[in-house]
């Protein structure tokens, strides 16, 4: 299993985006880029050749679930894992989540502190299925 | 540093970016609710302010505006139950619309954890001149005394020659003085005219110079705070007047709601909270008593009946503890029957609420009961001379402090101050005027250090303050500064007028060691210091050659 390094993370919220940034940054070591939108992230994908992608739920434009379809799509993405991050928390929500696909979900509001552990345990998680 | 170290610092500065974003994202989203209340036909508005609540109830939490972020998160639940299911009642929307245009009044719950308090010689550099007196006083005589006396406190005071000037002026002021004397006195009138739109009347105090029930009572009707006749005990007007602020300025009411019907208990909360009430609710019995230590409530709202337990037995288990047997607990019943009530308070709790509740019921009951037990709880904690905490509540305060300091990296300073030559004040002049002289102090200090400091009378003349994220260095500055105002005060005894100064010493919880004993012994010494170096003095080093 490969070191964790690249992350993007597609958020419209500014705020969050720095918060996560920061975080991943320096408690996870991480190398992050950040997109405002679905469409940026999918524009800046192939270059940047993520290793995990950080993605938010509700996003006017293009919304979490169409992006991570799109993102499918792309070569550079398979056996990539994307994690949703998301205020809803309902079960069936969740659910619906990892049926489409994604890796694992992250609750807003999120623990800076912790933001690292919980990415790289859903990326240990991943990588052991 | 370490790496958790560096976020903090830096989750410091993005958390200052994201309470600025905040507050006009804030007004911004009481703009759209203000649309939404007066168009509810048309579902674009609550659409957007559906989207801005859900992005808040994302971020909030995270910055630690949990209180906000939640009910952000309530809001948008029901903002959404409403566009799925329109409904024909409008008093849906403008009543959520309503609690959206108070969200701002959650923005506080963050000066709680001062993780991020400003820099404490930013903020005692503000405290003492931002409060705004209006002085309505026909005698001029009494006007350039009471003036005076204010202004040497650090309150910034304007003198008025009639009320309508005041009610001009209200927004910039903080507090009214009024001489019943002058022309246009008119109890009634006042009441309403000293209230801006949408908050409290600011705090009056009233000066007359009969002393009749009437007088009173007519004080009483226009919404005084104090009522001082002729000739005027200044220190205690002023003391008035700073008491006054505090039961004005105190944090917003905790409640702590425990109920298994979860939806239930976020209806409670959401009605709570749009009354800028801190809300939280826990149903975990093993979780509890730790939610009560760390919470601290002033009310605890329970149902009577749940799945394990019931209400009353929950209610004792908190009893159990020394600690929270000031805080009223509320049960909330389909319990009709009167006895089956009695017995369910005689075993504990204060108050029964009858299922269905009411939003204004719930308000009053609860409202009522948390002002009823803060004022109670204040009592027995503080000192009835000076308001200020007792020995053994400082010295609790202190050890919270130094905890969070170590927690946090944040440095605390721990000051001991004490009035040189109490003695002969009360020797000379008598003990009433020497209690001025410690009101006096007391006040000052009140005055000039922030609202997170913490202030105790420690003996007879002597202080204790515990001034958190304040470094040594600042701590000097500031208690120097108050030393100086205070040698500056002139006390009157008979004929005589006469100055004080005190002495103090300061020690200090911070890096490398962040020390959680011997900061009092220190802090004493360098007291100890201070007096035998020629008193009105601050010593924040320890004497080489003595130690």
């Amino acid at each position: 299993m490969n070191k964790l390094e690249r992350i993007i993370h597609i958020e419209d919220d500014l705020s969050i985006q720095e918060v996560a940034r920061v975080a991943l940054e320096i408690v996870g070591g991480f190398t992050v880029k950040s997109c405002d939108s679905g469409a940026q992230g999918l524009a800046e994908t192939p270059a940047f050749n993520p290793q995990l992608v950080l993605l938010d739920v509700m996003m006017p434009g293009m919304d979490g679930p169409q992006t991570l379809t799109e993102l499918q799509k792309l070569p550079c993405m398979a056996n990539v894992p994307v994690v949703f991050m998301t205020a809803k928390a309902q079960t069936q929500e969740v659910s619906a989540y990892h049926q489409l696909g994604a890796a694992g979900v992250i609750i807003k509001p999120f623990d800076p502190m912790t933001l690292s552990e919980q990415i790289t345990e859903i990326w240990n998680t991943w990588h052991e299925q | 540093m370490s790496n958790k170290d560096q976020l903090s610092s830096q989750l410091a500065e993005l958390e200052n970016r994201f309470r600025e974003r905040l507050r006009v994202e804030l007004a911004e989203m009481a703009n759209v609710a203000k649309q939404a209340q007066s168009d509810n036909s048309d579902p674009s508005s609550q659409l957007v302010l559906r989207d801005q609540l859900h992005k808040l109830a994302g971020s909030a939490g995270t910055f630690g505006y949990n209180t906000l972020g939640t009910a952000c998160r309530d809001l948008e639940v029901q903002l959404q139950q409403q566009l799925d299911n329109p409904s024909a009642d409008e008093a849906i929307i403008r009543r959520l619309a309503a609690q959206v245009i108070q969200l701002d009044t959650l923005l506080i719950d963050k000066a709680d954890t001062l993780r991020h308090a400003p820099s404490a010689s930013e903020e005692h550099a503000i405290a003492n001149t931002d409060r705004h007196i209006a002085l309505v006083v026909e005698e001029e005589e009494l006007a350039q005394q009471m003036s005076q006396t204010l202004t040497s406190f650090g309150y910034q005071v304007s003198q008025f020659a009639e009320l309508p000037e005041v009610f001009k002026s209200l927004s910039s002021l903080d507090a009214v003085i009024v001489d019943t004397s002058i022309s246009e006195w008119k109890a009634q009138e006042l009441t309403e005219k000293l209230r801006t739109p949408g908050s409290e009347p600011l705090p009056l105090l009233v000066i007359s110079s009969d002393d009749c029930f009437n007088s009173r009572l007519e004080a009483v009707r226009a919404g005084a705070r104090g009522f001082f006749t002729k000739p005027v005990d200044l220190p205690s007007l002023e003391s008035r007047l700073e008491r006054s602020f505090t039961n004005y300025q105190a944090g917003p009411f905790r409640v702590l709601i425990i109920d298994d019907d979860t939806e239930l208990a976020a209806r409670y909360a959401l009605i709570l909270t749009s009354e800028g009430m801190l809300v939280e609710s826990e149903f975990d019995p093993e979780l509890l008593l730790e939610k009560m230590h760390a919470f601290g409530p002033d009310v605890v709202l329970m149902d009577i009946n749940m799945p394990d337990f019931s209400g009353p037995e929950l209610a004792q288990v908190i009893r159990l503890n020394d600690d929270w047997l000031r805080v009223p607990i509320i049960y909330l019943s389909a319990e009709t029957n009167a006895e089956r009530q009695m017995s369910a308070l005689l075993k504990a709790g204060d108050d029964f609420i009858t299922k269905p509740i009411s939003d204004s019921a719930l308000l009053t009951t609860v409202y009522a009961r948390a002002q009823r037990a803060r004022m109670v709880s204040d009592a027995l904690s503080r000192d009835s001379l000076t308001g200020l905490l007792k020995h053994a509540d400082i010295k609790d305060q202190l050890d919270i402090e130094i905890g969070r300091a170590q927690r946090s990296k944040q440095p605390v300073s721990i000051a001991m101050i004490d009035i040189d030559h109490f003695k002969s004040v009360n020797d000379q002049y008598g003990h009433p005027v020497g209690d001025n002289v410690i009101r006096a102090l007391s006040n000052l200090l009140r005055q000039r250090l922030r609202k997170i400091d913490r202030l105790g009378r420690y003996g007879g003349e002597e202080f204790l303050a515990v001034l958190p994220n304040c470094s040594i260095e600042d701590a000097q500055q500031i208690l120097d500064e108050i030393r100086t105002a205070f040698v500056a005060l002139k006390f009157s005894a008979d004929e005589h007028s006469f100055t004080c100064s005190f002495s103090a010493g300061i020690s200090v919880c911070a890096a490398p060691d962040w020390p959680d004993e011997g900061l009092l012994d220190q802090a004493d010494k360098r007291l100890y210091q201070a007096k035998k170096a020629g008193r009105n003095q601050v010593c924040s080093e320890s004497d080489k050659a003595a130690s």
